[in-house]
């Protein structure tokens, strides 16, 4: 059985530019809780304690967020992202333990897991369930990617997840890298998309069929640049390959939800997250680039290229105005 | 006054060790008396043989006949020994600087000390200094330009990225600490208890320098005034550090909020530029000596003549 887990109010919370409030995520919980999902994720855009100038800042905090889920969520379990370097055991890690979440996921660049290691093993040792998850796991070579599994699996997680954080695979990639996972390492695989090249469902789809058992998706796609894929259409195609699968009606309530509270915010697939998708650089930059593009004069398509010539990994925002400024002095 | 070479031995022949005894090695105003070590092997003693005098490889005890010819130590072994030197060089009454991330010593970067009152010199000359870690070194002149010409500072960010070749793994072990310890300088000196650090780490190839970005939000900023400073203490950063620079000066970066950036290139004694993350703390463990020194000769010659 795939367990579906929705990453709405968490990487949608990208899409909305931490906008997310405590009413929204109880009203959205309130149907999560009947739809089927097996776990709801919330939180700033780059998880627990990433509320910064630097990656933006959130409108709401961490605990009032998570409160207001917990409230809502009985049978679904509540789930947060935890990046070291951003989040630390001490100021974000246990106070939402103490909020009541079920699921840590902590996640690094794909090279950098030995970052997670006190992080991971800390929650396994308080007998927390944990995943570790390999951000932009697509900027390794298939061994790295093995190996560095294989050292989140070691600290302690139950689970370890491949996020397509630029939304660069095809489905044959993700049928390669999660056949490799299932065979090397000895727990749950998990996968994770992003739209940019239109093919999110796809790749949701191509990770079940490489067994894959934990599917990441949001209602309405909503997440960081080009989205991620949508919950529903990823529950309608699964539905075609397997008896016993979650029913529809609450999953188009949410993605309904998302629509019509948020109309502004739905990310789509455009030519701009084609490109950044296929530099394989992060989704997450996208408001900056079109911000500061816009104030140096330079085009986005230009951005996004040096950008992935200079291998800029998720948290490096900054940098983005050195490299407009570099490239408006050219 | 006294133009004596500070007599010193460094502790801990790792990487940090072995770059800072090459740096005072070549600094004039240093005498490095002894390399301590834990192996006779190591890689770092066996570089020094013929250039240190005393290559010494039973820790801290194997310096026990060699007080009385030292002026103080630097220790670049780790947080746990550190407590333990720390013991041993007060028995002595010598001073130590701390390159650990122990956070026993006073917090201490030196561009500063003529500046903020919390970044003063001691006046014992029994002293530990703690370096503070990488973040904090190559934040601290931002901070204190920004937040002296701002009116009600509200909140203090600094995040830094560096490249993943020059994390070690004690920096990969300690990341919260690490947090712990960039955030409480930016309190020490700002007395502003909203303090964000964040350290993000770069694989990319070749590797990329180390940048330092600061963020401060207030009432209100004197954004000339904060120009000048922000200028005026970089190129006294960068008389101890040579790779430092403003790559992007202080600009408004949203309503009551002024940002900059730094980018550290490390000096390559030993360690390799792109590691200017380790650079910038070897250098001010250099300067903190030196100025401790120079304090404690001029209060001593006050005294005796």
């Amino acid at each position: 059985m795939i367990s579906f887990y929705d990453v709405t109010l968490r990487d949608g919370n990208h899409a909305m530019r931490h906008s997310l409030t405590p009413e929204f995520v109880r009203e959205y919980c309130q149907i999560a809780e009947q739809s089927g999902v097996w776990a709801v994720e919330v939180g700033h855009g780059n998880g627990i304690g990433a509320s910064s100038f630097l990656v933006g800042k959130a409108k709401s905090d961490d605990y009032s967020l998570l409160t207001a889920a917990r409230e809502n969520l009985k049978k679904v379990k509540l789930a947060v992202h935890a990046i070291p370097g951003f989040a630390t055991i001490k100021r974000d890690i246990i106070p939402a333990i103490k909020a009541g979440v079920d699921i840590f996921r902590i996640g690094t660049h794909v090279t950098e897991v030995t970052t997670a290691q006190k992080h991971v093993e800390y929650l396994s040792g308080q007998d927390q369930m944990v995943h570790g998850v390999l951000m932009m796991s697509h900027a390794i070579d298939l061994k790295g990617l093995v190996s560095q599994a294989k050292l989140m699996a070691g600290y302690g997680a139950s689970a370890v997840v491949l996020m397509d954080s630029a939304g660069n695979y095809v489905p044959k990639d993700v049928a390669t890298r999660v056949n490799a996972l299932k065979q090397e390492i000895g727990v749950q695989v998990g996968f994770h998309a992003h739209n940019n090249l239109g093919v999110g469902v796809s790749n949701a789809i191509s990770a079940i069929e490489n067994n894959a058992t934990i599917i990441d998706g949001s209602s309405m796609g909503l997440g960081a640049g080009a989205g991620n894929a949508p919950l529903e259409s990823i529950i309608v195609n699964y539905r075609r390959m397997k008896s016993g699968a979650p029913s529809l009606d609450k999953f188009l309530e949410m993605s309904h939800l998302v629509e019509t509270k948020c109309p502004e915010y739905l990310p789509r697939t455009t030519s701009s997250s084609i490109q950044s998708g296929d530099a394989g650089v992060f989704s997450g930059f996208a408001p900056q680039v079109k911000q500061l593009a816009a104030e140096f004069g330079v085009s986005q398509e230009d951005l996004w290229q040096e950008l992935g010539k200079r291998r800029l990994v998720a948290g490096q925002e900054s940098m983005i105005r050195e490299i407009a400024q570099d490239l408006m002095n050219l | 006054m006294s133009n004596d070479k500070i007599k010193v031995a460094v502790i801990g022949t790792g990487n940090i060790g072995t770059d800072l005894c090459e740096r005072l090695l070549k600094d004039p105003k240093f005498d490095v008396v002894a390399f301590v070590g834990r192996r006779s092997t190591s890689s770092g003693l066996t570089r020094m043989h013929g250039r240190v005098p005393n290559l010494l490889d039973s820790g801290i005890e194997s310096l026990e006949p060699l007080w009385p010819y030292l002026d103080g130590v630097f220790d670049a072994t780790s947080a746990t020994a550190h407590a333990e030197h720390w013991a041993i060089v007060q028995k002595h009454k010598k001073w130590i600087i701390d390159l650990t991330p122990s956070r026993i010593g006073k917090p201490l970067v030196p561009v500063l000390i003529d500046n903020s009152p919390s970044m003063k010199i001691s006046t014992d000359y029994v002293a530990n200094y703690s370096m503070v870690t990488c973040g904090g070194q190559s934040s601290a002149a931002l901070i204190y330009a920004i937040t002296k010409h701002a009116k009600s500072v509200e909140e203090v960010e600094i995040s830094s990225s560096i490249a993943s070749l020059s994390a070690g793994p004690a920096t990969r072990n300690n990341i919260d600490e690490y947090i712990d310890s960039t955030e409480n300088m930016a309190t020490l000196l700002t007395g502003c208890s909203a303090v964000k650090s964040i350290l993000v780490l770069n694989p990319a190839e070749p590797p990329v320098m180390m940048r330092t970005t600061v963020h401060v939000r207030a009432a209100n900023f004197d954004l000339v005034q904060i120009l000048q400073e922000s200028r005026d203490l970089v190129a006294k950063v960068k008389s101890y550090v040579p790779g430092y620079d403003l790559v992007v000066e202080p600009h408004v970066a949203g309503s009551g909020q002024i940002s900059a950036t730094v980018k550290v290139l490390g000096s390559g004694y030993y360690l390799p530029e792109y590691s200017g993350n380790l650079d910038i703390i070897n250098a001010a463990a250099v300067e903190t000596a030196t100025q401790h020194v120079h304090l404690s000769r001029l209060n001593h010659e006050r005294i005796t003549t």
